[in-house]
């Protein structure tokens, strides 16, 4: 990365080098091939000359020659006409050199008067046309034309003979200045020759170098491949760049075959990555995470602490044709050039483990504290009645696994199955938390959200019970770890514990005057879950109790379950928030009032609270939002009988669901332990000023005393 | 922190808007820019768009859940009435899709309740400076 600018340097070096380089061999060319041509031309030029100089000598023999034909009285002919074709020769051969460039011009000039002097005595042999012999019977002799030509040859010969000399030293200084020239130029193209030679040796070597640069190059961007190649095959991250289209580049890491089961990632939009795999929504908000990360507005800082993919739940398939839910951590880094983000790189990591290891830490530690806090709540409680919820406890658990065991077949069947566990964890709820111990009332509290997902289901089958089946043990194994807490308490308290280490032990039992009659502990579990109740939905409120030492041992269990519930709806439902309270010109302090008395026909048991009361049309709604009735019934329905609607199971006018109530199960819980008694139930009740419960119970018999 | 602002110093005009009194007090206590000023502090969505016509203020701090209307809705209308303005998300929502949601409606920056007054700080300054 960070040579690629020395590496454009000395690329544009070697190129420049390489243009310069071709320029010079082009030149050395050109000039060459000039030199090349100038050198052809002087050496036919020299040829000329040379031929020139040997003119003035042959003219003088050839004159010579005549003279002594016409002397010895020979035929003529042959040599006259030698003697016209060298005189046009040396005319023709003169004429060209002249026009040529490079020609010694004065010495030319000076050759060419010294020709034109013999044309005076050359001209009047050359005209000569007639018969030089004239045959007599003394035999051959000289014509007169003849003797006048022979003079004529004679003096063309003594003049030829002293002017040849200088005519011969002009054309040989010519020729001594075209060689000269031409040897110049030989040697001028000799030199280039060798720069020529020189320049391609130099480009040989600049071709060398960099072809080996060049090879260098490859190798390392071959060894570089190798390493990314290996880098991205052994990474345990997930690796890969996204571009401005939210696509997925080509280079990726082989982890991200593990971690998606495909292979198919180049071009693949982050979309479709993870259509399958998260729910719509997460989708939704991944798909804006993304679009957000090429905003200028995302500093890097905050779009880490808002990343909705940081542990991202999804399901994979585990190579064994199952799914798993895995957590995959993303992370998103920009990465920005000259013009803004170029490319997203994520890293997807597999953290399941560590979500699994945090989870684990966290429920260890919540454990340590609910034990803490169980500790806590037992050292300000009374032992008697912990022991007392725990018997009522394992008692009713044992009935939620009767229900779990009982067979079933049809969704109706199921459905009821349901609906009796509902109630009996919500009763066990309800008496942890008037006892304080929350970390049983969280426990239910979460079996209780298992069962209401169950009842959501459209098909059930056996084995949709089975996690609720694993909570409950994991609840009776609790349970036994209060018990184990309570015993040690009492063991401090009191001495060792017995061999047995139950509850039911005399140690417990028998704390003398300590020992709460069963009156005196509801009355104490009450006001313990008014106060709380008070306390979390933050409306002040009195309990005032009256004639609970009259309530018959048998119907104890009873009463207290039914007060329980009330008072809980009662805090939830009935009384309001002192805003409220003020504004209708009530006291800020709500009254909670439970009689109980016995009449000669039994007993009779009013619950009131003056809270906002019950309106029979919202209660009327919420049964046809329940699906309980129809428009057109509950349209039909008086309002007494729509009152009544409070005690029909699944009902509930609380929409969010809160640990105390609005799952829907409550009165009809209370009437149906009324029922089971053979008891009546029935309400009254002004909206705005009060509800009021009164249950009829029968005297009970002599033997459910004991 | 506050050295390399800009020649014209004119204070940084802040509204915060919480249905919490409580909360509304303490961003108010903690911020330690000299240039930094509250012109209001609303409690709902209604009284911040009211608040910000009023004062045009630089900086909102917004809550998510508030009563009548809440902060998503409330950024949607802050930034078509004043694209400029800046706005901290301080929310207890831990769920990031909100946090996503806020910033794609124009929020500018996101902090969690609770809050120190450093974090605070920091976050006003990375978001203003």
């Amino acid at each position: 990365m960070q040579s690629s600018g020395a590496d454009r340097v000395r690329r544009l070096l070697t190129a420049a080098a390489g243009a310069l380089l071709a320029a010079l061999m082009a030149l050395v060319l050109i000039v060459g091939f000039r030199l090349a041509t100038r050198i052809r031309a002087n050496v036919a030029l020299l040829q000329r000359a040379s031929l020139l100089e040997t003119y003035p000598s042959a003219l003088s023999q050839q004159l010579t020659a005549l003279r002594e034909r016409l002397g010895t009285l020979e035929y003529t002919g042959g040599v006259h006409q030698e003697l016209a074709d060298s005189v046009a020769g040396f005319d023709r051969n003169l004429a060209a050199l002249e026009r040529r460039p490079g020609v010694d011009r004065p010495v030319l000039r000076a050759a060419g008067r010294l020709w034109k002097a013999y044309t005076p005595v050359l001209a009047p042999v050359l005209a000569y046309s007639g018969e030089p012999y004239s045959d007599t019977d003394f035999g051959s002799s000289l014509s007169v034309s003849g003797k006048i030509y022979y003079t004529q040859v004679r003096r063309a010969e003594l003049f030829a003979q002293s002017s040849a000399p200088a005519l011969h030293r002009r054309l040989a200084a010519l020729s001594a200045a075209l060689q000269k020239r031409t040897s110049s130029a030989a040697s001028r193209l000799r030199l280039l020759l060798s720069v020529g030679v020189l320049a391609v040796l130099l480009l040989g070597a600049a071709a060398a170098y960099l072809q080996l640069a060049r090879s260098r190059g490859e190798r390392a961007a071959r060894a570089a491949e190798e390493q990314t190649r290996d880098i991205l095959h052994t990474v345990r991250e997930g690796l890969f760049l996204l571009d401005a289209d939210y696509r997925i580049g080509t280079v990726w890491s082989q982890a991200l075959t593990h971690l998606f089961g495909r292979e198919d990632f180049a071009g693949l939009s982050f979309e479709e990555l993870l259509r399958d795999k998260v729910s719509p929504a997460t989708l939704a908000t991944a798909t804006k995470y993304i679009k957000l990360l090429w905003g200028e507005r995302a500093h890097e800082n905050l779009m880490k602490s808002i990343n909705p993919l940081g542990q991202l739940e999804v399901i994979l398939d585990n190579g064994r044709g199952g799914k798993e839910t895995h957590y995959l951590q993303f992370n998103f880094h920009r990465v920005v050039g000259p013009q803004g983000v170029k490319h997203v790189l994520c890293t997807v990591a597999d953290i399941t483990s560590n979500v699994m290891l945090a989870r684990e830490l966290h429920e260890a530690q919540e454990s340590a504290h609910s034990q803490i806090d169980m500790m806590v709540s037992m050292l300000h409680s009374d032992p008697l009645q912990v022991g007392g919820f725990l018997d009522t406890a394992a008692a009713g658990l044992k009935h939620v696994n009767a229900i779990l065991k009982e067979p079933a077949r049809s969704h109706a069947e199921f459905s009821r199955k349901l609906t009796g566990l509902a109630r009996e964890l919500h009763s066990i709820k309800g008496e942890a938390s008037a006892l304080n111990l929350m970390s049983i009332a969280q426990r239910v509290h979460h079996l209780e959200d298992m069962v209401e997902e169950l009842k959501g289901k459209s098909e059930l089958t056996g084995n949709d019970f089975l996690p609720v089946v694993l909570k409950l043990d994991e609840l009776l194994a609790h349970l036994r770890a209060v018990r184990e807490v309570i015993l040690r308490l009492s063991t401090l308290k009191d001495g060792p514990p017995s061999p047995d280490g139950t509850l039911s032990s005399p140690i417990l039992r028998l704390r003398g005057a300590e020992r709460a009659s069963g009156a005196e502990e509801l009355a104490a579990t009450l006001q313990g879950l008014a106060r709380k109740l008070a306390e979390d939905h933050g409306k002040p409120f009195t309990l005032s109790l009256e004639g609970l030492e009259a309530v018959p041992v048998a119907y104890l269990p009873t009463v207290k379950d039914c007060l329980i519930q009330m008072l809980r709806n009662a805090a939830v439902h009935g009384i309001e928030p002192d805003a409220v309270r003020r504004a209708g010109s009530k006291s800020a302090t709500g009254l909670v009032r439970v009689q109980f008395r016995r009449l000669e026909s039994g007993c009779e048991l009013v619950f009131e609270d003056d809270g906002a009361g019950l309106s029979p049309e919202t209660l009327k709604e919420a049964a046809v939002r329940k699906q309980l009735l129809t428009e057109e019934q509950a349209a039909e329905l008086d309002n007494r009988s729509a009152l009544a609607l409070i005690f029909k199971p699944g009902f509930s006018t609380r929409t969010e669901v809160s640990m105390d109530a609005g799952r829907g199960t409550g009165m009809d819980v209370v009437a149906k332990a009324v029922y089971a008694l053979g008891g009546r139930i029935g309400v009254s009740t002004h909206p705005g000023r009060f509800t009021r419960f009164k249950i009829a119970l029968p005297a009970p018999s002599q033997t459910a005393v004991a | 922190m506050s050295s390399g602002t800009p020649l014209d110093r004119r204070p940084v005009k802040l509204l915060i808007v919480d249905d919490s009194n409580i909360v509304r007090r303490r961003i108010e206590r903690s911020q330690q820019f000299d240039d930094l000023q509250v012109v209001g502090t609303a409690a709902n969505g209604f009284e911040a768009l009211e608040l910000a016509r009023r004062t045009d203020p630089d900086l909102v701090t917004m809550d998510l859940t508030m009563p009548q209307m809440d902060g998503i809705e409330c950024i949607t209308q802050l930034v078509k009435l004043k694209p400029a303005l800046r706005i901290l998300v301080i929310s207890a929502l831990a769920d990031k899709a909100t946090a996503v949601e806020a910033m794609e409606r124009g929020a500018n920056g996101f902090l969690n309740k609770p809050f120190s007054d450093r974090q605070l700080n920091e976050a006003i300054a990375e978001l203003m400076y």
